[in-house]
């Protein structure tokens, strides 16, 4: 399988650009430290001379010098460059975390459910049915105002980490039902399967079914689901950073990075060039490595 | 005067995501500039005026160039939540009543931006008797609906009695306040309003004859001339069942040079000449074009966009409230060809940062706030020098006998002083001094509370931001026991005198949930202060010692620091002239607008 992979060399090109952003995105107080800047330092309105009478940066280019390789935000006039590896480690930390709670569930509530089948089957569909109903962007935002007001003082500032877990249990509460679908649907015809049946006849437990013979078998739509998975929940932790009900100032955010960089594009396009290009090249990289790794996995989908 | 212009603007821009090559750069000279743009200022209170009876009479005197005929496009971001005058309190309103609504005096704006208070439908601004508790008007000739029926001193009783009704409530309520008594208890003297046959007495509400309108006031009141301007001291037709209480909202007659052609709820409002508008009766008003064609829901960027691009129908397009945001604002001000297209002037609305005197109550502590805070940063994130002129103190400089006075230093020091700032905290003993300060959660005011936490911090403060929904921001930081030290509040002058800023905002009557006494500022003296000048009546002598009062207040008290007078940067069609600013509604005003 891995001999396979490594074949694929659009598969390891894409592998390593993930892999250069997850490490980016770890590393980012490194990088600033080395780089000598910092993501929350309002160099702009600081320093005379660099941000102009609409607070855009004054030199061209969004500001890009050698002091500030990728330019300055506008307004604030902190440093771009630091900014974006800080605002990816936000995101990715919040994406990766929240794609591994829903694929454990998905896979928990799917296989349960399709294995089970009968009355468990019926109910745990209809409870999936019933979280698939609730408009989701909708219940973000009536949701985390209330979890706040429950755990903060009025009088105290909602401490980021706070917002971090909320954010993360409300997009895991909302998003893991489309995977136990779809791995449910699979466990289903693969259980009526004469090599689960054998399974079955040579006594193993439902357990060692579900591990050795279900699970390797399901592979593919896992891959497949949470490598779409992970780039959605970036996007969508941008929404809600965009609503107000995401990671909010002065926190560094890619999301909220780009939003801002949709507002200010006629007259700084560089301040959206850097997230914008960052983010469709690590969807794409995303997306390219889980197709190449599914086909290692499954070398009868041939393309 | 409420504004409705900076916190909502603050809108979604999803603009479409356009990817070219690298940008050109913003370019521009360096520094923060805080310099305002340049020309006179025209909100300044020498501008103001009361006119004569000469300048009372129509007609409005031609506007050079000017053409009959076409159709104004406006573009406007919120639709008209009232047409009715008697609930208009909003800019955006008040601009769009001028076209379809008359009052008993109105403000006559001249190309200089010159103001002069005039009779509008009264022949002057008022003749007073009693000391100033009884004022006069007397009606012009020749003044009619648009169904052709005769404005008579019935039809101005009418438009005041109806205030008096439960449901009149969001416009302003000088002049039954005045007459009846203060707060809400003025309903109590006619509590349904006019519209089950009774009438306020004669004794305070008196129509000799046709032609005549008294106001028996229970005190001198000097500025009436200005109090009668409000679009609701205007006429409501008495007689004919056109006035319907709640609903004339949705189709108010017309005394003006237009009236409501069609109204598509939150989509568009159409206004077409009224045949019945005397011009010769109207010193302020003309009526160059067929028709207003106004478009709600066109965010302020796209009307920008749309307007700079000036093609099409947009050739022909104005608005009245919407602003040139920092999307569009850099190329409108590269483009020398929109130069005699737009304008940029300072509002009579001013923004505070409000410090809870319950909370802070060491005046040294809200000295610090006052010295530490980083009145340009803030203004920056909103768009600097363009959108607002950093504040010194807490009068807008539209108002009469304003003085140019920065007891914090604010101008000198635009980013705040935390040099002073935490010297003056040490010798209270409170460093380390936590501050709630609340913020609504929108793109702007995020940034803007990472300056403010920023400059609080360096000073010795420690900051707790709280943000809070900005659909319920209004209301959160009006209420008496709220959890919060500093909060952004803003207030605009209905008229230019301290009249309309001073007593709502500091007097102690107004601690109430909902009321604007944003800092809880209940002191005896100025309260005693506040009545004393309400009795003189020479608005001159009173504009002075409201400004002299609100110096007092702010150095003596602190209950607040002043941030920043906004701006209004207007942009319009090239196909359009005769387009001006209107400096006490703080828009464009579209009385004398010509297609060309």
């Amino acid at each position: 399988m891995w001999r396979r992979f490594k074949r694929d060399r659009a598969g390891v090109v894409s592998a390593y650009v993930v892999i250069f952003f997850f490490a980016a995105a770890l590393l980012a107080p490194v990088i600033s430290w080395l780089y000598g800047k910092n993501p929350y330092t309002t160099y702009g309105i600081e320093r005379p001379g660099l941000l102009n009478e609409f607070f855009y940066p004054a030199k061209p280019n969004g500001g890009i010098d050698s002091e500030f390789w990728f330019g300055l935000e506008p307004g604030l006039g902190r440093d771009v460059f630091t900014q974006l590896f800080y605002g990816m480690r936000t995101s990715l930390m919040i994406a990766t975390a929240t794609t591994v709670l829903c694929v454990v569930t998905g896979i928990l509530i799917g296989v349960t459910a399709g294995y089970l089948g009968g009355r468990t089957d019926y109910f745990l569909g209809r409870f999936i049915d019933l979280l698939l109903a609730f408009p989701s962007q909708l219940s973000f935002v009536a949701f985390t105002p209330v979890v706040y007001a429950l755990f903060v003082s009025p009088e105290k500032e909602t401490p980021t980490y706070l917002r971090v877990i909320t954010l993360i249990i409300v997009m895991w509460a909302l998003g893991w039902m489309g995977l136990a679908r779809i791995l449910r649907g699979q466990v289903l015809s693969l259980r009526e399967r004469e090599f689960v049946e054998a399974a079955k006849v040579t006594g193993a437990s439902p357990w060692r079914i579900i591990r050795k013979e279900l699970l390797p078998n399901l592979w593919t739509p896992l891959l497949v689901q949470s490598t779409l998975m992970l780039p959605t929940f970036v996007t969508v932790e941008a929404g809600l950073s965009f609503l107000g009900v995401g990671i909010i100032e002065p926190t560094p955010d890619w999301g909220r990075m780009f939003a801002a960089g949709a507002r200010h594009y006629e007259n700084d396009i560089t301040y959206m060039f850097f997230p914008g290009i960052a983010m469709v090249i690590f969807v794409v990289a995303f997306n390219l490595l889980g197709d190449s790794v599914r086909d290692a996995f499954d070398p009868k989908t041939k393309r | 005067m409420r504004n409705r212009g900076r916190l909502g603007a603050v809108g979604l821009a999803v603009g479409a995501l356009l990817l070219s090559a690298c940008s050109s750069g913003g370019g521009g000279g360096g520094g923060n500039g805080n310099e305002p743009p340049k020309g006179p200022d025209k909100n300044r209170a020498d501008n103001y005026s009361l006119g004569t009876k000469a300048d009372s009479t129509g007609p409005a005197p031609e506007v050079p160039g000017s053409k009959k005929g076409g159709t104004v496009n406006v573009l406007q971001r919120d639709a008209f939540t009232y047409l009715d005058p008697a609930q208009i309190y909003y800019a955006d309103q008040l601009t769009v009543q001028m076209l379809y609504n008359r009052s008993l005096t109105s403000y006559k704006i001249d190309e200089k931006g010159q103001v002069k208070l005039v009779g509008d439908l009264a022949t002057d601004t008022g003749k007073v008797s009693d000391g100033g508790k009884t004022w006069t008007y007397t009606l012009k000739d020749n003044l009619k609906f648009e169904d052709g029926t005769p404005i008579t001193s019935a039809d101005v009783r009418q438009a005041v009695e109806r205030l008096y009704a439960p449901w009149a409530t969001d416009g302003p309520l000088y002049i039954p306040q005045w007459l009846s008594g203060e707060g809400q208890e003025f309903r109590k003297a006619l509590p349904d309003g006019p519209y089950k046959g009774k009438h306020l007495p004669a004794s305070v509400l008196d129509t000799p004859d046709e032609k005549t309108i008294v106001f028996h006031f229970q005190q001198p009141h000097a500025d009436t001339p200005y109090a009668v301007a409000m679009p609701n001291i205007g006429a409501v037709p008495a007689k004919g069942g056109k006035d319907t209480g709640k609903n004339y909202n949705t189709r108010p007659v017309s005394s003006g040079p237009y009236k409501i052609e069609t109204l598509k709820a939150g989509k568009q409002l159409t206004l077409v000449r009224n045949e019945n508008w005397d011009p010769d009766s109207d010193p302020i008003r003309h009526q160059y074009p067929d028709r207003f064609d106004i478009r709600f829901g066109v965010q302020e960027p796209d009307s920008g966009r749309r307007l700079l691009a000036d093609r099409g129908s947009d050739k022909n397009a104005m608005s009245f409230s919407n602003a040139v945001t920092i999307e569009v604002g850099p190329s409108v001000k590269n483009d020398a060809g929109t130069t005699s297209r737009t304008f940029n002037e300072v509002q009579p609305y001013v923004d505070y940062m409000a410090i809870n005197m319950r909370r802070i109550k060491d005046k040294k502590v809200r000295e610090a706030l006052a010295y530490a805070l980083p009145n340009g940063q803030i203004l920056g994130q909103l768009g600097g020098p363009n959108a607002g002129q950093i504040a010194g103190n807490l009068l807008a400089p539209s108002l009469a006998g304003w003085k140019d006075s920065d007891p914090f230093g604010k101008k000198a020091k635009p980013n705040g002083d935390p040099v002073k700032a935490r010297a003056l905290l040490k010798e209270a003993g409170k460093e380390g001094q936590e501050i709630v300060y609340a913020y609504p959660n929108t793109t702007e005011y995020q940034k803007i509370s990472v300056v403010v936490a920023q400059a609080l911090d360096k000073a010795g403060f420690t900051v707790q931001k709280k943000e809070i929904d900005s659909n319920n921001y209004s209301t959160e930081i009006s209420k008496v026991n709220k959890k919060i030290d500093i909060h952004r509040a803003s207030w605009g002058a209905d008229w230019p005198v301290g009249s309309t800023v001073v007593p709502p905002l500091f007097h102690g009557r107004g601690v109430a949930d909902g009321g604007q006494n944003y800092w809880l500022l209940k002191d005896a003296g100025v309260d005693a202060e506040i009545d004393r000048i309400k009795g003189i009546t020479d608005v001159k002598t009173a504009s002075g010692e409201w400004v002299e009062l609100s110096e007092e207040i702010l150095t003596e008290h602190v209950p607040g620091v002043p941030i920043f007078y906004n701006r209004q940067w207007s942009i319009w069609g090239s196909g359009l002239g005769g387009v001006k600013y209107h400096s006490v509604y703080g828009t464009t005003d579209p009385t004398g607008v010509f297609v060309k």
